[in-house]
Order: C-alpha cells, then sequence, then structure tokens
C-alpha cells in the first residue's frame, strides 16, 4: 500500500471512530493514539525517506490534512458529547418550581398605620409638618381653646374620660391646634400642621364605635387662607386616598372652632356616584369635618382675626380605612387577628 | 324636628318633593331627610256604623252594619270594646293595605261575613304612644260626622309628607315650624309669610289674681303668664291632634294640646296650670331645696339646690323648662288657666335634665337656645288657640315676672373680606340680595356692610357667622378649588418619629406584624407588668373594668393578642406595637407620655414543611431582633444585656434588662410559665424598649473607614469554665487583653452535660486579629493570644483545652 493510500485508510478509519465513540475518555484515547508522537501517523511518515523528492511536498500536505481531518472529528464529537452530558445533567436536576419556597416574611404595618402614613405623605408633600400631641391634654386646650367652654352643649356631642377636673383623655386631635398655633413662630411663614394620633370617647365599644380610635387634625394659618382653598386641598387628598375621579362637596355643619364649618362627602368610589349599598343610594359618602378656624381660637393663641385666617379639618382614618377597604366592623382594628392584619401587605 | 309640607305650605309656597327638598335643604343648611308617611296604606275611608249587634257565637265579637259610601251598608264583623252605632270610624275595605305589609280581605269571623276591618289609629300607622290615649284599647272614632267612603288619610294625617331636618346644636331656631319656614325660604328665595295672632280684645281684663316673683332674675330672663277664666276643657280639633300626633307628641286636651302646638309652630315651649289647684295665687320661680319632690305621674323626683323650680306656697309645680308635675295640671274638669311663656337658662335646664334623666322636647329648646324676641308673640297665640277652642270668658293682661328686651344683633362686616374668606368675588349686590333672602337688614357702605340679624337667628354674632350664611346660600358647589398659596414650608415629621419609624421599619424587616391596642387597661393588666415601678393612672369614671387604667406597659396588650391568636390556631406568632406608655411619677397628677417599641414571639420561627424542620423560638432568637434594633439606633452607646428576676411575671432565669451606657432602655425574655398558662399563651418571648431614651441618646459620628487590604489572622480558644460565669464576662476581658490588633471576638460553641464536669461548661470562642496597615505575624498574633489566656486562667480560673 503506498503511503497516500495508508494515510487515506488512516484518516477514513480515525473519523471513523472518533464518530463512534460514545464517552469523552474514548475520544481522548483516540487523540493519543493516532494523532500522537508514537501513533499511526506519526510512524506511517517514516517511509516519507522511500517517497520521490518531488512527491514528498504533496505527501507532506496530506499527511497534514488528515491529521486535522482527524482532530476535528474528535472535536465534532467532543461537542455532541459535551452537550449531550450537560443536557443528561439538566435532566436531572429538574425540579418542581410548584413546591412551596422556603419562606422570607416581612412583617405588615397595621393597616390603619398605612392608611395614617399614607394621608401623612399626601401633607408633607404640600408642606405640612406632622405634631403629635398629648394624648392626655388639659380640658383646656381640647375644649376651652376650641371655643368650647364648660357647660357649652357641644360638651355633650364628646362624652370625656377626665383623670382630674382639668386633665383628660383627649377627645379629639383639635386639641394640638392651640398648642401649634402659640408655637409657631409666624414671622417665617405660615403654619402648615397635621397632627395625627389616638383619640378617646366614653362609648361603648360596638361594630361601629370604639372608645379609643384615631383621627388626624389639619391645620393651616396664613393671611390669605379662603374656604376654597379649604375644598382644594381636600379634594386634592380625597382623590389621593380614594382616586383621581373623586369629587367632593361641602354641607354647612357646626363646630365651635370652626366658622363656617362643614361637613365633607366624596363621590362614591363604589359606584361613582350613581348609588349604591355603600353610599346608601346618595352617590355621596360622608369622609370628614372641616372649616375655617374661628376667629375665637385665632385670638385665644395671640393671632389677630383680621390679619390672618385658618383652615382646619379633622378626619378619621378607621373611617377611611373601613370604606376603602370595606371593613365592616371597627373592633377588627384592635383584635389583631394576625389573618385579618397580614391581609393589608404593602396596600399602601 | 319634622317638618309638614302640608304645614310649612301655610308659610311658603312649595313646589318641590320632599325627596328634592331634603337634598337642598342638606347642602345649603341642615342635613335633613324626606319622610313620606303611610305610603302603603289603600283602601281606608270614613264608615258610618248604622247597627251593632251582638256576634251569635262569640262574646266579643259584634256584627256591624257600616255605611262606607257605597250603595248598600256592608257588614264588618268587629272586636272593639268600645264600637257602637252611630260612630264615624276608619274602615279597612276589602283589599285594603295597612302598615307591615297587612292586607285586608272578605271572609268569615266564627261564620259571620266580614267585609273589611274598623281600625283602630295605631292600626294605620299612628304609634300606639302617640294617640289619645281614650282609644288606646279600641279603634279610632272620629268626633264629629264625616263623609262616609271618603279616604282619611288628610284626615288623619296618615300619608303627611315631612322634611326630617337633623339640627346642629347652633341652629335651634329651626326647631319651630316657623324658623324652619324661613330657613327652607331662604334656601328656594321665598319669604314666608305670618299671620299675627291677637286675642278677643273684649275679653281683656286687668284681672290682677295672679302674682308673680322670679327670684332667679339670671337664669330666668323672660318670664310671662296669662291668665284665661272660665274655659271648657275638652278634645281639641282634629287638624290640631295629627299635627301633633305627626310630631310624636301625644294629644291630651284641648289646653296642653294648645301649648303643644305653639311650641311647635313658635319653636317656644308653653306650660299650663289650673289655677283652682293652685295653693296660693303666686308663682316664684326660685332654686329648689335639697330633698324637695317633684311629683310626676309614675314617680316621685329628688330634687336638689341647683334645679331651678315653679312653686306656689309649699307646691312644686314643676322644674323650670323641663317638666310639670302632676300638682297643677290641667285636665277636662279644669276652669281657670294659667299659661307660661318663659325663657330659662340652658346651661342650667341641661343639667337639671341631665340629672333628673328628664330630657324632652322643652328642655332640648331651652338648652339650646329660644327666640326671646317672641315669648311675648307665642303667649298671645297659646291664649288665643285655648280662647278659639276651649271659650274662656275673661282673659288676663300678660302679667311679666320678668322680661329682658329682644336686642337684634348688629354684625359689621367688609365685603372684600367675606369675599377674601370664601375665595369668592361676589358683588356687593350679590351678597346683600342673600342676606336679605334670610331677612337680615343690610346697610351698605362703599365697602362696609352693617347688617341687622333678627332675633330668631341668635347664633349670629361675628363676620365669620355672615360668611358662613353668605357662602351656603351661594353654594358651596360653586366655590373654586385652590390650595393655600403663601409661603413655602418644609413638611416633614418630627426627628423623634423619623427615629421611631426606623426602628419600626427593623421590626416589620424581621418578620413582626405591627398591631395597636387599646391604651386603657384593667387593674390586674397594670400590675402586672409595671415594670417601670410607676404611680398609675386611673379614669375618674371608667366604662368598665377592662378599661380602667392608662397602661404602663405595652406586653399586655401584645400578650391579649397573642391568647386571641393562638386560641383561633394562629400559633406561630411575631408581632410588635410602637405605642405610648403612661407613666406619673409620684405627686404628679399629669402623667409622663413615653413612646414603647414593644414586641412578642410565640411558636416557631420557621415551620415544618417539605423541606424544612421547624424551628422554636427562643431568647437568642428575640435577642437577635433586638439586637439589630439597637445597631439601627445609631446610638454612640454601648448596650448590655444584664440578667435579672426582678419581674415578677418573667422568667427568672431567661430574662434581661437592656442597659445603654448602664442606664435600663428596656427589657427582654420569656413570660414566667405560671403568667404564660394563666393567660393561655404557649411559650412567649417578649421585650420592650424605651424610644424617647434610646432617642436621647448621642449619635454616633460615622467616619467612613476603607477596608482594610491586610488579611486577618484567627485563633481558636476553648475553655472549661465554671457554669454562673457569663460570656459577656469572658468575651469583654478578651477584648481587654487581645491587644490593639483584636478585631473581633465570637462564640461558636457552648456545651454542658456529658463529659464535662459537673457545673462547669466548655465554651469556644474564634479571635480574629487584624494590623489594618501591615501583615501580622505569627509573632505578634500569638503574643496577644497568651495573654488572653493568661488572664483567663487568673481571673476565671478556666481551662484552656
Amino acid at each position: 500500500m503506498s503511503l497516500d493510500d495508508k494515510l487515506k485508510s488512516l484518516r477514513e478509519n480515525g473519523i471513523d471512530e472518533a464518530k463512534r465513540a460514545q464517552r469523552l475518555q474514548e475520544l481522548n484515547d483516540l487523540r493519543v493514539n493516532l494523532l500522537g508522537k508514537k501513533g499511526p501517523i506519526t510512524k506511517a511518515l517514516r517511509g516519507m525517506k522511500d517517497v520521490p523528492a518531488e512527491q514528498r511536498p504533496e505527501i507532506g500536505t496530506l499527511a497534514n490534512n488528515v491529521k486535522k481531518d482527524i482532530q476535528q472529528a474528535i472535536e465534532e464529537k467532543m461537542t455532541e458529547l459535551n452537550e449531550k452530558l450537560v443536557a443528561h445533567q439538566l435532566e436531572e436536576e429538574k425540579i418542581d418550581v410548584t413546591l412551596p419556597a422556603a419562606k422570607q416574611i416581612q412583617g405588615t404595618k397595621h393597616i390603619l398605620n398605612q392608611t395614617i402614613e399614607d394621608i401623612e405623605q399626601f401633607f408633607i408633600g404640600l408642606g405640612y409638618e406632622v405634631a403629635p400631641g398629648y394624648e392626655v391634654e388639659e380640658d383646656h386646650y381640647n375644649f376651652e381653646r376650641l371655643n368650647i367652654p364648660k357647660d357649652h352643649p357641644a360638651r355633650d356631642m364628646q362624652d370625656t374620660f377626665y383623670l382630674s377636673d382639668e386633665l383628660l383623655m383627649r377627645t379629639q386631635t383639635s386639641a394640638q391646634e392651640g398648642r401649634d398655633m402659640e408655637a409657631h413662630d409666624f414671622t417665617k411663614g405660615p403654619l402648615k400642621m397635621i397632627s395625627p394620633g389616638v383619640v378617646y370617647r366614653r362609648d361603648d365599644d360596638d361594630a361601629t364605635h370604639s372608645h379609643q380610635f384615631h383621627q388626624i387634625e389639619g391645620l393651616v394659618v396664613d393671611k390669605n387662607i379662603s374656604m376654597a382653598d379649604l375644598k382644594g386641598t381636600l379634594e386634592a387628598l380625597c382623590r389621593h386616598v380614594f382616586g383621581a375621579q373623586r369629587e367632593i362637596r361641602f354641607r354647612p355643619s357646626y363646630f365651635p372652632f370652626t366658622e363656617p364649618s362643614v361637613e365633607v362627602d366624596v363621590s362614591c368610589f363604589n359606584c361613582d356616584g350613581k348609588g349604591c349599598r355603600i353610599c346608601k343610594y346618595t352617590g355621596w359618602i360622608e369622609v370628614l369635618g372641616a372649616g375655617l378656624t374661628h376667629p375665637n381660637v385665632l385670638k385665644m393663641s395671640g393671632i389677630d382675626p383680621n390679619e390672618y385666617s385658618g383652615m382646619a379639618f379633622g378626619l378619621g382614618p378607621e373611617r377611611f380605612a373601613m370604606l376603602k377597604y370595606g371593613i365592616n366592623d371597627i373592633r377588627d382594628f384592635y383584635l389583631n387577628d394576625v389573618r385579618f392584619l397580614e391581609q393589608f401587605k404593602g396596600v399602601n | 324636628m319634622k317638618i309638614s309640607v302640608n304645614w310649612l305650605k301655610e308659610y311658603i309656597p312649595v313646589t318641590h318633593t320632599v325627596e328634592e327638598m331634603a337634598n337642598k335643604i342638606s347642602l345649603t343648611g341642615i342635613e335633613s331627610s324626606p319622610v313620606e308617611l303611610g305610603t302603603e296604606l289603600t283602601g281606608l275611608v270614613v264608615g258610618h256604623v248604622t247597627s251593632v249587634k251582638p256576634h251569635p257565637d262569640s262574646d266579643h265579637l259584634k256584627v256591624c252594619m257600616v255605611d262606607i259610601g257605597e250603595d248598600e251598608d256592608v257588614q264588618i264583623v268587629c272586636g272593639a270594646p268600645n264600637v257602637a252605632a252611630d260612630q264615624y270610624v276608619i274602615v279597612a275595605t276589602h283589599g285594603a293595605h295597612l302598615p307591615d305589609g297587612v292586607r285586608i280581605k272578605r271572609g268569615k269571623l266564627r261564620g259571620q261575613e266580614s267585609n273589611g276591618m274598623i281600625c283602630g289609629l295605631d292600626e294605620v300607622g299612628v304609634p300606639a304612644k302617640y294617640m289619645p290615649e281614650e282609644f288606646e284599647n279600641g279603634i279610632y272614632v272620629f268626633d264629629e260626622p264625616q263623609k262616609p267612603g271618603t279616604a282619611v288619610y288628610d284626615l288623619l294625617g296618615l300619608k303627611d309628607k315631612m322634611v326630617d331636618i337633623d339640627i346642629t346644636p347652633n341652629r335651634a331656631d329651626t326647631l319651630g315650624m316657623r324658623g324652619a319656614a324661613w330657613e327652607i325660604g331662604a334656601t328656594y328665595d321665598e319669604k314666608p309669610n305670618f299671620k299675627k295672632p291677637e286675642l278677643n280684645a273684649d275679653k281683656i281684663k286687668d284681672l290682677n289674681e295672679v302674682d308673680v316673683e322670679v327670684e332667679e332674675k339670671s337664669l330666668v330672663p323672660d318670664y310671662l303668664l296669662r291668665e284665661l277664666k272660665d274655659v271648657k276643657v275638652g278634645k281639641s280639633p282634629l287638624w290640631m291632634q295629627r299635627r301633633l300626633w305627626n310630631q310624636g307628641i301625644r294629644p291630651v286636651n284641648s289646653v296642653i294640646d294648645a301649648a303643644n302646638y305653639v311650641m311647635i309652630e313658635y319653636g317656644q315651649p308653653i306650660q299650663a296650670y289650673d289655677l283652682d289647684k293652685l295653693v296660693e295665687k303666686k308663682l316664684v320661680i326660685k332654686k329648689a331645696q335639697d330633698g324637695d319632690k317633684l311629683k310626676l305621674a309614675d314617680e316621685d323626683k329628688v330634687l336638689n339646690h341647683n334645679d331651678l323650680i315653679i312653686a306656689s306656697g309649699e307646691d312644686i309645680l314643676g322644674v323650670a323648662g323641663i317638666v310639670n308635675g302632676t300638682v297643677a295640671q290641667v285636665d277636662e274638669n279644669s276652669k281657670n288657666i294659667l299659661l307660661e311663656a318663659g325663657v330659662f337658662d340652658g346651661a342650667s335646664v341641661r343639667k337639671t335634665a341631665q340629672r333628673h334623666d328628664l330630657r324632652d322636647d322643652a328642655s332640648n329648646r331651652f338648652e339650646k337656645g329660644v327666640d326671646n324676641g317672641i315669648v311675648s308673640e307665642a303667649l298671645v297665640r297659646a291664649t288665643q288657640l285655648v280662647d278659639e277652642i276651649s271659650g274662656a270668658k275673661e282673659i288676663s293682661k300678660e302679667i311679666v315676672g320678668n322680661y329682658t328686651e329682644a336686642k337684634p344683633t348688629v354684625i359689621e362686616g367688609s365685603v372684600s373680606h367675606i369675599n377674601h374668606l370664601m375665595g369668592l368675588e361676589l358683588s356687593t349686590d350679590e351678597m346683600v340680595g342673600i342676606l336679605d333672602r334670610l331677612g337680615f337688614s343690610v346697610k351698605v357702605d362703599g365697602d362696609k356692610i352693617t347688617v341687622t340679624i333678627p332675633t330668631r337667628r341668635w347664633d349670629m354674632a361675628i363676620e365669620a357667622d355672615l360668611v358662613e350664611e353668605v357662602n351656603r346660600i351661594y353654594g358651596y358647589e360653586n366655590l373654586p378649588n385652590t390650595l393655600p398659596a403663601g409661603m413655602e414650608t418644609r413638611g416633614g415629621y418630627s426627628q423623634k418619629r423619623e427615629f421611631s419609624n426606623k426602628l419600626r421599619d427593623v421590626l416589620l424587616g424581621e418578620g413582626m406584624d405591627e398591631v395597636i391596642n387599646f391604651s386603657l387597661l384593667s387593674k390586674k393588666e397594670v400590675d402586672d407588668f409595671n415594670t417601670l415601678n410607676t404611680e398609675y393612672t386611673k379614669l375618674l369614671h371608667p366604662m368598665t373594668e377592662d378599661h380602667e387604667y392608662l397602661r404602663n406597659s405595652l406586653i399586655p396588650g401584645l400578650v391579649r393578642n397573642i391568647a386571641y391568636n393562638q386560641a383561633r390556631n394562629n400559633n406561630d406568632l411575631s408581632i410588635f406595637e410602637q405605642a405610648r406608655i403612661f407613666a406619673r411619677p409620684k405627686g404628679q397628677t399629669r402623667p409622663n407620655e413615653i413612646e414603647y417599641l414593644s414586641g412578642a414571639i410565640s411558636g416557631n420561627v420557621i415551620s415544618d414543611s417539605w423541606n424544612t424542620k421547624s424551628q422554636k423560638i427562643d431568647f437568642y432568637y428575640l435577642k437577635g431582633i433586638v439586637d439589630e434594633v439597637l445597631s439601627f439606633t445609631n446610638a454612640d452607646a454601648k448596650f448590655e444585656y444584664e440578667a435579672t428576676a426582678d419581674y415578677a411575671n418573667m422568667h427568672p432565669g431567661q430574662t434581661a434588662k437592656i442597659l445603654a451606657n448602664g442606664q435600663v432602655v428596656g427589657l427582654i425574655g420569656k413570660l414566667h410559665p405560671k403568667y404564660q398558662k394563666d393567660h393561655n399563651v404557649d411559650e412567649t418571648f417578649v421585650f420592650e424598649l424605651n424610644i424617647d431614651a434610646l432617642f436621647e441618646l448621642n449619635e454616633k459620628s460615622i467616619k467612613s473607614q476603607s477596608a482594610p487590604k491586610y488579611p486577618s489572622v484567627s485563633r481558636d480558644l476553648a475553655i472549661l469554665v465554671k457554669s454562673d460565669v457569663e460570656n459577656a464576662q469572658i468575651i469583654s476581658d478578651i477584648y481587654e487583653n487581645g491587644g490593639k490588633y483584636l478585631n473581633n471576638v465570637t462564640i461558636f460553641d457552648v456545651y454542658e452535660g456529658k463529659n464535662i464536669k459537673t457545673n462547669y461548661k466548655s465554651l469556644a470562642y474564634h479571635l480574629e486579629f487584624l494590623n489594618p496597615n501591615d501583615t501580622l505575624t505569627d509573632e505578634e498574633v500569638e503574643k496577644a493570644f497568651s495573654l488572653v489566656k493568661d488572664s483567663l486562667v487568673e481571673k476565671f480560673n478556666v481551662e484552656i483545652r
């Protein structure tokens, strides 16, 4: 057999063997055996001396090509086997992704605090400071400074837990108004504050009453505050809380510390004002009370009502949350059943 | 108060439905709702009973023939004891609808045909308590002949349409039909027309028979009487009766009814006395003496010295402005009558009415105020009605106990300022027009307006009141929406609030749910965790024993939450609360309000799952959370845990005080097993942290350092030490002796028991040395390590293993 034929036959066999290999090891062996220094190709090339000189370059090229071809066949097969191996591994490692997770738990903020903070953030954005106030308050700030002297019939509207003749559990966060007004330096600009917190009333606890609940008081005192400012502010608030399509309306009301006083209704977010069970078929839901600060209240804090005017509003986070999430019983907020609490994960 | 449309029509034209009116009145003045009585009623007609025969098969039933305006009389079987021939009655004819879905059908009663039902007032919708007493146990009988077959609704007011106004305390001027007519009239731009009451001048005499003395003139600014002689007390006319029972007032007799009618008409309560029952012909209005008794129909009220009474000699006729006793009550035999119209101090009336639980229509009006400009006129009106209905022979002139001239309020305002407060730009004419609709007279002088307010609007006092009147009548719906346009302000939380929010976020991140509990606790609960050893703060008038004291710890609330949840099979719990506790120093009445952050965990940290084993909570799990909170305080302070057995309801071997620079800022530990059992909770760990105290600690000043580039060198150290030596002691000793390159010490093993001698434990520590500026040599590390070991041997007698 000529060297030429020998090389060709080596190529044929080599490629054939590479193709038939089943494992990577076989291919490695094949490479060492066929292409190594002791391999048959190297051996065959030793017969080069018998080849006529003019044919040697041709045989040389052929030998290189044979090596290259076999090399390529081995590599191709290796790639193929590697891919199979990976595919096999992936198959092996397949898991049931529907099995439950290893739990990573974040706690849930109480829905009332979520509601309060949502409203706080809204007002902070409008430049309001958040002032907390006292839960045990003086009769003076809770009533008298709000134009509710002793024997005022309005005191009947709020049955009060007293600690002594002069000390009580505050019945309204409005109690903070007097304190904030007397502390504020009006030369530095307007007073804009909200005061969230717990208030107390001598009420029997039932589905709609709680002897302890929350309020957020708002107060702005400046030289140019008007009813229109109050309406614009509260409409923006209601849109923030209840949705961009909401409108509000004012109805005349009475609070001793505001004049005019209004109840504020928001157009029903459930039926869009068409009338449904939630809005008692009126299209409107009462959400808060508000008004312009009574001149007496300003005067008692040393503010001249001819120069300054104020607007004030008070809202109930319980009521907001009950409306927004369809909570029917105010007691749910205070029972703290974790199944109730955890359903409000991240709603605000 | 319910404003009857039929009645209102006497004063202003009414063209709208009650729904429309209620809506409009709600938006411009007073919250109102529409009321339509008897919408379900049908088939009710006047019947004339032509004959009554006993029922052949019944003792109490009667067989009546009744003319109901048809060709022939119909037979109706009736069980009422008071049915009799020739009565005019209410007949529910075949097919009639009565309240509560009752339907009347032709049928047989014990074999006798019955073509309907003869009705009592309560059967056709008048509440039993408001119908005349004589008809309480039987059918209603008209006083006067009516045309058989005519519908009864208008005669009896059964289908009256009304607007129910729910007034705020400042608008008591609408607690009379006339005041309501002014208010509703202003809404619709209609001025009401009132007839001025007049007395028959021929009957008015100088009688001079009754004397009156008002002792408490400051509490009784007006007190007027009129005497009527020789009246015949009887029933009041049907038009008056039906208006009264639709107002929720039971008709009694022609005098008392007239007095009540005038109260509804004018808002001015009127009282009536039987002059012949007075022991002296003199009324004295004075304070009662403690122990005085007022005789009422069903009980005696024991009065006290704050109660204002109307007395005659020794007799107490009534409590001023609230209720009359039975002593001088007008009845059908009364002949000579005294009518009273007074104004009594609201606060005094309110307290007395509250004290004796006697609030009623009259006291409600005095509490909120009455128009002292119409006292005299209301008395004339009552006198006129009594005279017209009951025929007096003589009428006295007004007898004056006290009289205060009613002066209209004058308010000065500025058109521009009022506009300014509304955020509107009404012209002077527009503004004056609105004030005129309300019946206020206005004088204009440039920008200045001077508004004279009639006495019926005693709620009006200052310019701000004008703002409200103008704005509401103009319509709040016409206000623009603007935002305050003053100087910019920087909004935000207080620093302390930012601080507590930050700590709260750590707990949320640690998987704890936030709860909110009540601040008012029971005596037992404040006893249970008085960890601050503070005086209690008690409510003066608690409603229940459960909510009697201000909380001095958040832990009782958390324990209640754990118990509530575990009773419902929510067993794995991790909860916290951030709220105030109330700590009262001795000698101080006002408690200090201190912000606390408190948490409780119970059950498993991780519950059993397909690939994890459950892990029970323990002290160290909660301590890890507390450590994380403390690290977020960013305080420049040394925090330590000091074992304590000071708290009765905490486990004495698993509780620690938390110290910051040696000061107690909280506690952590396990609830006492006995306490757990008493409160039905599983093994539970709790902590509390005083946020106010943590907030006061100095902030750490942080200067950035590059992470060290040189490697650290470690040494492990195992020691055998007496069991009562605490880890913290060892650690602090290691740090003390480890030299400047000792960077960190951690404990990685604690072992007691097998192979360790009794009362000893084995501890293993990992020490890490680091020189940020150079590579440490073995010699340097070894030297420091030996010093550490030597010191431990010397101080704690440890055995190095």
